[in-house]
């Protein structure tokens, strides 16, 4: 038993250590993210309790800037929806990894499944096998150790929460400091911007960015903001449509 | 947006994200993703990241404006080409940040 406890320690620890350089990348957005909300007006602990409720970069930083510019409650949903309905695919891909859980470790892990915490994850599920270097040594005595890498995700999962929590706390507390004329939420649009160079490889993906910003000042006049909805599924029908048109072709 | 109102967007997004998180660890562990959904999810992020930007850059007020004296449209131009060239999201914030200041003593 000593051996599965200090196995479990292990892995949760190793998990805690191989997403610990992906925090370069989360704190500074955590922390853009507390300044931009400040600066639309969101209340301090609101901010910080959305980090914890949504727990999900993009679609924060998507609502802080719908916020300002006083979109409605039912395009930023949407638009926020759409942003993290591809957790759904990461859900899938982890599902049959943790289908012999029970069920209150199940519930905990898909709270942690963010986009940084699956990426470390996965990889430990795909390319070690259930084994560990530990589980090798005590198969010498002839018992097989269980599978303990939900505690590797669970290592992944909880950096990740407190960094992103952290950052939050610290773009709160500096973020109050910086008076509004500096404009920091324009730092958000680029963001969003520097994101999507990065996506712009297939011509799908280039198709569905250009109709959903043609699609944006086509329909600008729409009320509460609804347009930008109407523009993401219009670049969606429009990525869809160039994609098969190329399978059709090839 | 009032306080209130904030608080129920927030948690309305909050419980729909755990569910997307949870929805085939716990629901529908045995299902098989059906590929069109698979596609939709990789275009989603530059459709809407491209419909953000161009929100904020172009629409005031619900109308569409391109005003060429206008520092953050320009700033966004230069961001780009960094962007482009460097790949680096910080870089292109910070180029991105530093060219609208410089800019806005221009105009």
């Amino acid at each position: 038993m000593a051996t599965i406890r200090a196995t479990k320690l292990s892995e949760f620890l190793a998990g805690c250590r191989d997403e610990a350089p992906l925090q370069l990348g989360v704190v500074p957005f955590g922390m853009l993210y507390a300044i931009a909300a400040l600066a639309v007006g969101m209340p301090a602990w609101l901010a910080q309790v959305s980090s914890a409720l949504v727990f999900a970069g993009s679609a924060q930083l998507a609502i802080v800037q719908m916020l300002s510019a006083a979109a409605g409650a039912l395009p930023i949903g949407l638009t926020a929806g759409l942003l993290n309905l591809r957790h759904v695919l990461y859900s899938a891909s982890v599902a049959e990894y943790v289908r012999h859980l029970p069920r209150r470790w199940r519930l905990l892990l898909a709270y942690l499944l963010t986009d940084e915490a699956y990426a470390v994850a996965i990889l430990r599920y795909q390319r070690q096998a259930s084994t560990s270097p530990a589980a090798i040594q005590d198969a010498r005595s002839h018992q097989p150790l269980p599978d303990l890498r939900h505690w590797y995700f669970l290592g992944c999962g909880f950096t990740l929460w407190a960094c992103w929590q952290l950052s939050t706390a610290a773009g709160l507390i500096f973020g109050a400091r910086i008076p509004s004329d500096w404009d920091i939420d324009f730092a958000v649009p680029l963001t969003f911007l520097a994101l999507l160079t990065l996506l712009l490889r297939e011509r799908a993906s280039q198709a569905a960015a250009m109709a959903a910003g043609l699609g944006v000042l086509a329909f600008a006049a729409l009320p509460y903001k609804l347009g930008l909805v109407a523009a993401i599924l219009m670049g969606l029908l429009v990525g869809f449509g160039v994609a098969k048109h190329k399978r059709s072709r090839s | 947006m009032s306080t209130a109102s904030m608080i129920l967007l927030l948690m309305v997004v909050g419980g729909a994200t755990y569910l997307f998180r949870y929805s085939m660890i716990g629901l529908f562990a045995n299902r098989n993703l059906p590929t069109w959904l698979k596609e939709m999810c990789s275009y989603i992020a530059p459709a809407s990241f491209a419909a953000l930007t161009v929100s904020a850059l172009f629409i005031h007020g619900g109308e569409v404006s391109f005003a060429l004296d206008a520092p953050k449209p320009w700033a966004a131009l230069i961001a780009a080409v960094v962007a482009w060239r460097t790949g680096s999201v910080f870089a292109t914030i910070g180029v991105g940040m530093a060219s609208m200041y410089l800019l806005k003593l221009l105009f």
